[in-house]
């Protein structure tokens, strides 16, 4: 009875106990910054509550810098507009691949194209053009707001923030969260778009698909555009938390800001990722095999 | 139970970074109206101390005290009023770079003072006056001197009249006469106005030439508190071989 735990060499429990010790440690240090994101996340909401509650006050001060209306207008300039190229090309190149693979498909099989348009447009609504417009943005936008607060944070101007009597979040995430909310939603209109286009003339000049067969939206419904919404406005919120999140925990110097950048852009894309699952999951819970 | 002297009080306090001791036992008052200098050698503590005073970094352990309240334990906002009687200037100034140096003035005066725009833009351009800055307002600070960007930091913590002004190493990278000016500056603002300084420095003619009070930081804890000239006379060992700047001697210092 006793023979049966010192058959196993002591320093292998202690290297299974060592092994097992720094996997709880990651995982504790990885739940404990889930949970940070989270705070993060909710500071956002109430910072986004008390600029709404303070805009009613008529004050007669708009446009200053640094001021809500002139940060925001920025912010929508900076994460929308300069987006608009990257996102067209990106998704357009996307859009032709993806039509190209499934006439090629279909060619094989059937050599019928008569469902290939609508189907790519109810996928394209229903998850690729958020999705794939997500990933891109979690890419640049993110990137850029992580290595702007993550230099902010490691030159000690978030704390000189602090002691002028500014919240960090309300005064740098607020403003990228507003503006990344619309333009999220506003640029996947325009991806789905040039995406499907593109698409379009793939299968015409390809495989000679009549484009009155392919831009076809018979298969769209509105639960369809609803999850594009609510999926568009998912991403837009969690993108500029993840990379502010992880400005805020920029530390050092510059490697400091490498690494916030870094994180920000795989936390981001994963972050896209793991919600179009859930919502994907979600609707489907809902919808049943009608989606 | 509380001192009524003390303005200014750190109890027993400790703060780890990771597993990282910087203070483990530190006790320090100061009076109101005192220049309060707080020196020791790099990375023992001293920048870290003035940061827990104002909840930019919190304590593990001890306590804070700020005019009878103890206030270690605020949460963010509510250590927003404290921040507007406690200011700080940074190391490296800390100008926000992406605002003119009259919109980094004003952005206290509008947080702080609910003043709006244009008026706290005025009020910054006056206050900038005050140190000299006035035709720098609408410059950027990228386009200025170290000196120039160190004195539209402090008009900016100035601005709000604070009773307490913490100086994270003022002349550090200044040149003589800048440095000595920041001195006379702090000396005038304990004496003209009544303000409390505490000063990070390890610039020996700035500690001696304006200091009321020392506190030698060594190891975590204070190791000396006294007058500069006591200080001077001290016998003991580490105070003397930081004072004289020897390279040997019973002083540990971390990795060098």
């Amino acid at each position: 009875m006793a023979a049966e735990p010192h058959s196993i060499p002591h320093r292998v429990t202690g290297w299974v106990q060592q092994r097992i010790e720094a996997v709880g440690a990651a995982l504790l240090a990885g739940s404990a910054a889930v949970r940070e994101l989270w705070l993060v996340y909710i500071a956002t909401w109430a910072g986004v509550a008390r600029r709404a509650s303070r805009r009613r006050v008529p004050q007669g001060r708009q446009g200053r810098p640094g001021q809500a209306r002139g940060a925001i207008v920025h912010q929508l300039y900076w994460i929308g507009n300069r987006s608009i190229v990257f996102i067209a090309v990106t998704l357009g190149f996307l859009g032709m691949v993806m039509a190209y693979e499934a006439c090629l498909q279909l060619s094989r099989v059937t050599g019928d194209f008569s469902q290939v348009g609508s189907q790519l447009l109810r996928l394209d609504v229903s998850d690729f053009a958020p999705t794939l417009t997500a990933l891109m943005l979690a890419t640049r936008v993110g990137a850029g707001i992580a290595a702007e607060i993550g230099s902010m944070k490691v030159t000690e101007q978030i704390d000189a923030l602090r002691m002028s009597g500014v919240l960090p979040i309300d005064y740098l995430i607020v403003p990228r969260f507003i503006a990344s909310l619309i333009m999220t939603l506003a640029l996947t209109v325009l991806g789905g778009v040039v995406m499907y286009a593109a698409g379009g003339l793939t299968a015409k000049y390809s495989f000679g698909v009549n484009p009155h067969v392919f831009f076809d939206a018979s298969m769209v419904r509105g639960r369809h555009v609803a999850l594009l919404i609510v999926k568009a406005a998912a991403y837009g919120a969690a993108i500029p938390v993840v990379a502010g999140f992880c400005g805020l925990r920029a530390r050092g110097s510059s490697e400091g800001v490498g690494w916030a950048t870094t994180a920000a852009v795989i936390g981001g894309s994963f972050a896209v990722l793991v919600l179009d699952f859930l919502l994907s999951a979600a609707a489907l819970v809902v919808f049943g095999g009608d989606l | 139970m509380t001192e009524p002297a003390a303005f200014i009080e750190y109890r027993a306090v400790a703060k780890a970074f990771g597993d990282q001791p910087v203070l483990r036992d530190m006790s320090l008052a100061i009076r109101r109206g005192e220049v309060m200098y707080i020196i020791g050698t790099s990375g023992v503590g001293k920048s870290v101390t003035i940061k827990l005073l104002i909840g930019l970094l919190r304590i593990d352990r001890g306590e804070i005290w700020f005019d009878g309240r103890r206030i270690d334990q605020l949460a963010e906002r509510a250590l927003v009023p404290l921040r507007k009687r406690i200011g700080m200037v940074f190391q490296s100034s800390t100008l926000f770079d992406s605002m003119t140096l009259a919109e980094n003035v004003a952005l206290p005066l509008r947080k702080h003072q609910r003043l709006a725009w244009p008026a706290a833009l005025d009020e910054a351009r006056r206050r900038l006056a005050q140190v000299y800055m006035a035709e720098h307002a609408e410059r950027y600070p990228a386009e200025l001197s170290d000196g120039m960007r160190k004195r539209a930091a402090i008009a900016r913590t100035l601005a709000l009249d604070p009773e307490v002004v913490l100086f994270d190493e003022p002349t550090t990278g200044l040149d003589p006469v800048s440095a000595r000016r920041i001195d006379r500056l702090i000396r005038e603002l304990a004496s003209g106005l009544g303000v409390t300084a505490v000063v990070v420095s390890h610039d020996p003619p700035s500690i001696f030439g304006t200091a009321d009070r020392v506190a030698l930081l060594y190891q975590g804890a204070v190791h000396a508190l006294a007058a500069p000239a006591d200080l001077r006379a001290s016998p003991d060992p580490i105070v003397q071989q930081f004072i004289t700047g020897q390279s040997s001697g019973p002083m540990e210092t971390p990795g060098f």
